[in-house]
């Protein structure tokens, strides 16, 4: 008889991928957990008592995270739509295509590194305003390249029909463009929105350990050893996320096809 | 005679979307040939010709390309096979969700768990002295900070992978390859032959584009070497910054010409990939 192993591998492949978030919420519950032991000697809800007693920052971090995503996410889906427009409907729309490309494709530690004197004379240094808008031109070119496939032939020809109708430029946006694009805005807003949420490098870079956000925090624990703090701060990285994901999966996770 | 309005959106795209690269690029490009900068005295190829006959950078870019190559393939080829294996079984409704679970985990976060799990003190260390297989911490094999970049390249895997398999699902239903691989099938195709001739050839086409800009985030990924890497050689992203937080001056400018090497292959392969052609699709 032929054995079917492939709901082992499955079983198996569900476990693999339901370890680190059960692992990293044990690990935040845990304390005193020295080596050689399997098990922790203490768990329970100390470190989280602990974290919204405000006594290591976090939940403050999680609220600038909050701030500073939603914010990256709002102004680059908005200008990303608008511009966008400009640039899809263009005649040399390809190599505008290509142009946006090149900051979308370098690393955002080594562009924020390169652009850190810029910053430093505008007085954007250090300061959670310099982080948005640092990590607003990384997410631009992302959101921009999202609306790519929007401006059609299809959306264009709405558009000339609500002009002949009479209607005016800002019809044209409330009553057509908007509600068209209704479904890919969301999915940009969620999808800048985790850009900024899951950045490290170059909020590092640019906020230099002033803005600290959940990124900096897990970092800053690995560095200092408290790894059940570490685990905490990722507990709250993943959280958001997670929900999006129950919600939509297309907010993670684009479709490309 | 009738002046042409000047096009915002477009003005407004250069400012936001082609201006900070130029500066950022050019900033860089100056400091290294030391026209500015706190302790450069003007124009110099002395930091180029540093780092040229260092060979840091080439071994940096070595390595990088190593490890970034080690993770997309064994990710790709794993992808690959999940989907031509378990397609079925991953449509369903509890397992269509659990797959989506890794993409709600950030770089940072798998570096630090790969760490929890690997290192001499972790996770599997402890098991394996409860099991007997070691007596002390420090008989635990090197798998993380170790020179075969073992912990980066699992945790670069554990990243992507399950991106390509998404990828993959949508390709393999969108491009109809289940009523390919039918019609093949009823020509008289062997399985062996609708893999290699209708599967694979499909899939990769779709995506390779999507494959070579993956491979180029890993080259210049900066968390999980951070975390996992060692002391030499470093993956590119954390040399540059390294090199550019120093304190000894003439190091910063080293760093600034690491810098514009990286964004000029970087630049160029944004060029081979996205150079005006028709009919590119899945290119975003």
């Amino acid at each position: 008889m032929r054995i079917n192993w492939k709901p082992f591998v499955l079983s198996l492949a569900v476990l693999l991928i339901l370890f680190p978030f059960v692992y990293l919420v044990f690990l935040s519950l845990a304390s005193e957990w020295r080596f050689p032991d399997v098990l922790p000697s203490y768990i329970g809800f100390k470190n989280w008592v602990t974290v919204f007693g405000s006594e290591t920052g976090l939940l403050q971090s999680f609220f600038s995270s909050l701030l500073i995503s939603l914010s990256v996410a709002i102004f680059s889906t908005t200008s990303g739509f608008l511009i966008s427009k400009a640039v899809f409907y263009h005649p040399k729309k390809r190599t505008l295509t290509l142009l946006a490309y090149f900051p979308y494709i370098l690393a955002p530690v080594v562009f924020a590194a390169c652009l850190s004197f810029f910053f430093l004379k505008m007085g954007l240094f250090g300061n959670m305003t310099g982080v948005v808008v640092a990590q607003f031109i990384i997410a631009f070119p992302y959101a921009l390249l999202f609306f790519s496939s929007f401006w059609n032939e299809k959306v264009k020809s709405y558009e000339d029909l609500v002009a002949t109708l009479g209607g005016n430029k800002w019809q044209t946006y409330t009553k057509v463009l908007l509600p068209l694009a209704k479904g890919l805005l969301l999915i940009c807003f969620f999808q800048t929105f985790l850009i900024s949420w899951f950045e490290y490098g170059l909020t590092s870079i640019i906020g230099i350990g002033k803005v600290q956000t959940l990124t900096i925090k897990v970092f800053l624990f690995i560095k200092e050893t408290n790894y059940y703090y570490g685990a905490l701060s990722c507990c709250l990285l993943i959280f958001p996320p997670v929900v999006l994901l129950y919600f939509n999966k297309r907010y993670v996770f684009k479709k490309l096809v | 005679m009738k002046i042409k309005k000047p096009n915002i959106g477009i003005l407004l795209f250069v400012l936001v979307g082609v201006v900070p690269f130029a500066a950022a690029f050019v900033y860089a490009l100056l400091y290294s040939f030391g026209v500015i900068g706190v302790a450069n005295n003007g124009f110099t190829f002395q930091f180029w010709e540093s780092v040229l006959a260092s060979g840091t950078f080439f071994t940096s870019l070595r390595y990088s390309f190593m490890i970034a190559l080690v993770a997309v393939l064994i990710s790709v080829g794993g992808a690959l096979w999940i989907t031509l294996k378990f397609r079925e079984q991953l449509e369903k409704r509890f397992l269509s969700f659990i797959i989506y679970l890794p993409l709600a985990i950030p770089g940072i976060v798998t570096g630090f768990f790969t760490f929890q799990l690997f290192s001499k003190g972790g996770f599997f260390a402890r098991i394996s002295h409860k099991l007997g297989f070691i007596t002390e911490a420090s008989q635990f094999p090197d798998l993380v900070n170790d020179g075969l970049a073992i912990g980066i390249i699992f945790s670069f895997i554990t990243m992507i992978m399950p991106f390509f398999v998404l990828l993959f699902l949508n390709v393999y239903k969108n491009e109809r390859v289940e009523e390919l691989s039918i019609l093949a099938q009823s020509l008289g195709a062997s399985a062996n032959q609708i893999t290699q001739r209708v599967f694979l050839p499909i899939l990769i086409k779709k995506t390779w584009v999507l494959i070579v800009l993956y491979f180029i985030f890993l080259l210049g990924a900066y968390e999980v070497p951070l975390i996992l890497g060692q002391e030499s050689p470093q993956m590119l992203s954390v040399l540059i910054i390294q090199e550019i937080k120093q304190y000894d001056l003439d190091k910063i400018s080293e760093g600034y010409v690491v810098a514009v090497l990286y964004t000029l292959i970087v630049s160029i392969a944004a060029i081979v990939l996205f150079l005006p052609k028709k009919n590119r699709a899945y290119a975003n």
